[in-house]
């Protein structure tokens, strides 16, 4: 059972606007995103996904609308946005590891300050992922040391180092080289398989297809369709959306 | 010749102990240097924080506005001037001590330029470290001393050796409030003696060794901090 949709939706994303100055850049998205949901959001450059994603833990502030996460509108001023940051995990397009820090370091700084972690409990679990990712050996070295295919496997597993309730991805295989992709999505393939919630930004067409519960479709900052992922690619009923499949597919 | 240059030799820093000017000037000047580094070192650093913060949250406006004056203050008068307002003026009716004065002016005209030095060295740092702290829940202010000081501070290591050395000259003007440094002690063996060349030549080369050190200590730092990145 992938879904549980006998509870309330994990992330509930209600009118959500926001605009940089006179320039607007999301036109009010509604979606709910359920416990366990992959989504996948796609689109032309510029379609304001990537600010979709950045307002979900408001990297971005949004201009509008609400966020409801585990019960809380995360908009509202008076919330503690660093409380909830903890549970949502972030990967970016540059991976943005620590570059002064070894490895290590980089998985546990956040667990031990924020969460309180012994070092001990914190290089332990830290250790077990760095495992499952192939990168144990590496955990002494500085990021900088590695590809950017390990640097981002890094940067994953720092996020889940966390052990966030959602994981949002940014373009995570957008500045890789191509042979280094297939790693990286390797990973959140596994990551989905646990049944991770993930929403991600990508250009993975692939990806979408196969690993992805749903997928999203922005363009011009409207949430124009969203299907399962064969009615998605198969059947698009939007103009833009059967549109854009032509040039990427 | 020789024996010219002998005699003046003895003359100038042998007869009644006359490198003690010397000596004790640099002494004098070092701690001068020193201590006013660490003070413009603290301004600077907080300086820069308060900039910086305010320009990222909107925060700390009324800071942020005498952080401003500070620097157009300091950075639009000579040093020379802020130093004898505060002896003079500031202080002119109570007697502190001359060191403890020029200290103070000294570490506050360099916290002025300590405060540009660590801007930039916040600037050059990618945005995108400040949104992985932030994205992993840590505050701004926890962001900043975790993750970007420690990188910006390693950044400018080089910029603010380069200060200490141009604060070491700076402080040659101390003579303007009476205080015995490296320069005011050549100076008084010049009056004493009635020739220029040998002691105002080694205030000079005494200058020279000292920033000729400094140089060779930045680069050593320089080459060890680029050594860690990898």
């Amino acid at each position: 059972m992938k879904n549980d949709y006998s509870q309330s939706p994990l992330i509930s994303v209600r009118d959500l606007q926001k605009s940089f100055g006179d320039h607007k850049v999301l036109n009010g998205i509604t979606v709910d995103i359920a416990k366990g949901d992959v989504v996948c959001v796609i689109g032309p450059s510029g379609s304001g996904k990537s600010t979709f994603l950045r307002c979900l833990n408001r990297l971005d502030e949004p201009t509008g609308g609400e966020i409801i996460f585990d019960g809380v509108n995360i908009c509202d001023p008076s919330t503690d946005i660093d409380l909830h940051r903890q549970k949502m995990g972030m990967v970016f397009q540059q991976f943005n590891l620590f570059p002064h820090m070894n490895i290590l370091r980089n998985l546990t700084i956040a667990p031990m300050a924020l969460q309180k972690k012994s070092k001990e409990e914190a290089e332990g679990y830290a250790m077990e992922l760095l495992e499952r990712v192939g990168l144990a050996n590496r955990a002494k070295d500085y990021p900088l040391q590695l590809s950017g295919g390990q640097q981002q496997r890094i940067a994953i597993v720092r996020a889940l180092c966390m052990k966030p309730e959602v994981m949002l991805f940014d373009e995570p295989t957008s500045a890789l080289d191509p042979e280094m992709v297939g790693e990286v999505l390797e990973v959140m393939k596994e990551l989905a398989s646990e049944h991770m919630t993930m929403v991600v930004v990508t250009h993975e067409m692939g990806f979408a297809r196969e690993v992805a519960s749903r997928v999203m479709f922005l363009d011009g900052g409207d949430f124009l369709e969203e299907n399962a992922p064969e009615e998605f690619f198969s059947n698009p009923q939007n103009d833009r959306l059967r549109d854009f499949l032509s040039k990427v597919l | 010749m020789w024996e010219d240059f002998k005699s003046q030799f003895i003359l100038n820093f042998v007869d009644d102990g006359r490198w003690h000017y010397l000596a004790n000037g640099l002494l004098v000047t070092l701690k001068l240097t020193f201590f006013s580094v660490l003070l413009g070192l603290v301004l600077g650093f907080c300086i820069a924080m308060i900039r910086n913060i305010h320009d990222n949250t909107g925060k700390l406006k009324i800071p942020n506005f005498l952080c401003n004056l500070y620097l157009t203050v300091i950075r639009g008068t000579p040093v020379v001037v802020q130093l004898m307002i505060i002896y003079f003026v500031i202080f002119g009716s109570v007697r502190i001590d001359k060191v403890l004065t020029a200290i103070l002016a000294f570490g506050i005209n360099s916290g002025a330029y300590q405060a540009e030095i660590f801007r930039s060295g916040i600037q050059s740092i990618p945005k995108g470290q400040m949104e992985a702290g932030r994205s992993l829940g840590f505050s701004y202010l926890e962001t900043m001393t975790r993750i970007i000081m420690p990188q910006a501070v390693k950044n400018v290591v080089p910029t603010l050796l380069n200060e200490v050395i141009t604060l070491l000259k700076e402080t040659s003007i101390a003579g303007y409030i009476a205080l015995e440094d490296l320069t005011k002690g050549g100076d008084i063996i010049r009056s004493r003696t009635y020739s220029a060349f040998m002691p105002l030549i080694a205030v000079a080369l005494i200058y020279l060794v000292m920033v000729r050190l400094l140089e060779f200590a930045a680069k050593k730092v320089e080459r060890r901090l680029k050594k860690n990145e990898k």
